[in-house]
């Protein structure tokens, strides 16, 4: 039960994600036929209250796809992205965001990039780990993060949150990818990097 | 807790009680979690818990606001330190929303659960529920004016709503 993160743990956590979103950024390029630039990973391990305004703006209406992971670690992959990024993404797909077919292939995006970047997790830690079906939504991005920090709030009131941001070139398009485990999920994967 | 001009936004697992003239408390973008809302009637005394889960199951170092069973005294004991009489209390809950209907593992509905464990604990608080906008799967924002004892509530999409307005509304402004 962590109150908090040391740098070194928080660093190997980076470093994870710096990995995992790579891998997401490749599938999600050969998706769009475009290069996919990526960011250096924010970990955030942050008091409860303020983990949300650390994502972005409460009120902010977004889209989001969510998938659930489980396995040897639970945890919850979370894409979001502003709803007229969700356009441009449907567009390069050439498919309508406000369709059925629109949602199922933002759900898809999330799944390739879910898998690919817990794929390359698995793949460091030797965790078995394996993506649930998503769920596309749109609402305020305040009650979408909450509810999935709630998840994994029980034992203790710092979250962890991965960040990455993912650019589509050329298409002034962008998305953000969070990894959300649970405590327990964290003490796993720092232990099986030995830093536990 | 942010401040922001008059207006307190009450983030996740905090609690905050004012008799500030003018002022707001607001829980914004509620989804699982539920904001639990107590009005003094003829006081201009108001409450907001942004609660997070359910049970604190002998946890005593979270946040005071974060589990359904603790907020509910907690925030009934900063109301009467505030001079609130428990008399005159009167609550509102906003949220617990069912955000992901990703699985039928009912481990996921925290919404539910949240809601359910702060109606025990008031109905234990001997706190009756006034109004309510709860369930659903959409967030929510809710917003508690100090003069006024009004409570309101924004859906994505729609306006500002009101949802509960308390005896001494009409006899200001």
């Amino acid at each position: 039960m962590p109150d908090s993160y040391p740098e070194l743990q928080l660093d190997a956590l980076r470093e994870l994600a710096n990995i995992g979103s790579g891998t997401a950024a490749t599938a999600l390029s050969s998706m769009l036929a475009r290069p996919v630039d990526i960011s250096v990973p924010a970990a955030h391990a942050l008091p409860l209250a303020e983990v949300v305004d650390a994502v972005g703006t409460a009120d902010a209406f977004v889209s989001a796809v969510v998938l659930p992971i489980i396995g040897d670690l639970e945890a919850i992959a979370l894409l979001l992205f502003t709803t007229e990024d969700a356009s441009t993404l449907c567009t390069l797909l050439g498919v309508d965001v406000d369709s059925e077919v629109g949602r199922s292939a933002l759900g898809e995006i999330g799944n390739i990039l879910g898998t690919a970047y817990i794929g390359a997790l698995g793949m460091m830690t030797g965790l078995s780990l394996e993506p649930r079906p998503p769920q596309t939504m749109s609402d305020m991005l305040g009650a979408i993060v909450s509810s999935v920090l709630a998840i994994g709030a029980t034992e203790t009131d710092v979250a962890l949150l991965l960040d990455s941001e993912l650019t589509v070139e050329g298409a002034e398009c962008s998305l953000s990818f969070m990894l959300a485990p649970g405590s327990e999920g964290v003490a796993e994967i720092l232990g099986r990097l030995g830093i536990g | 807790m942010r401040k922001l001009a008059a207006e307190t936004v009450v983030r996740m697992g905090e609690l905050s009680v004012s008799r500030t003239p003018g002022h707001v408390l607001a829980g914004i973008g509620l989804g699982s979690c539920i904001g639990l809302v107590f009005v003094e009637s003829f006081e201009p005394v108001v409450g907001l818990a942004h609660i997070v889960l359910p049970h604190s199951k002998g946890i005593s170092d979270a946040a005071l606001g974060k589990f359904a069973d603790r907020a509910v005294p907690a925030l009934l004991e900063q109301m009467t330190a505030s001079g609130a009489a428990h008399p005159n209390l009167e609550v509102v809950l906003v949220g617990g929303a069912r955000m992901f209907s990703l699985d039928s593992d009912s481990a996921l509905d925290i919404g539910r659960r949240n809601e359910q464990a702060a109606r025990e604990a008031l109905e234990h608080a001997g706190l009756p529920v006034r109004a309510a906008a709860t369930g659903g799967n959409q967030g929510r924002t809710v917003r508690v004016y100090v003069d006024s004892g009004r409570v309101t509530v924004k859906e994505p999409g729609s306006a500002e709503a009101e949802l509960f307005t308390s005896g001494r509304a009409g006899s200001e402004r």
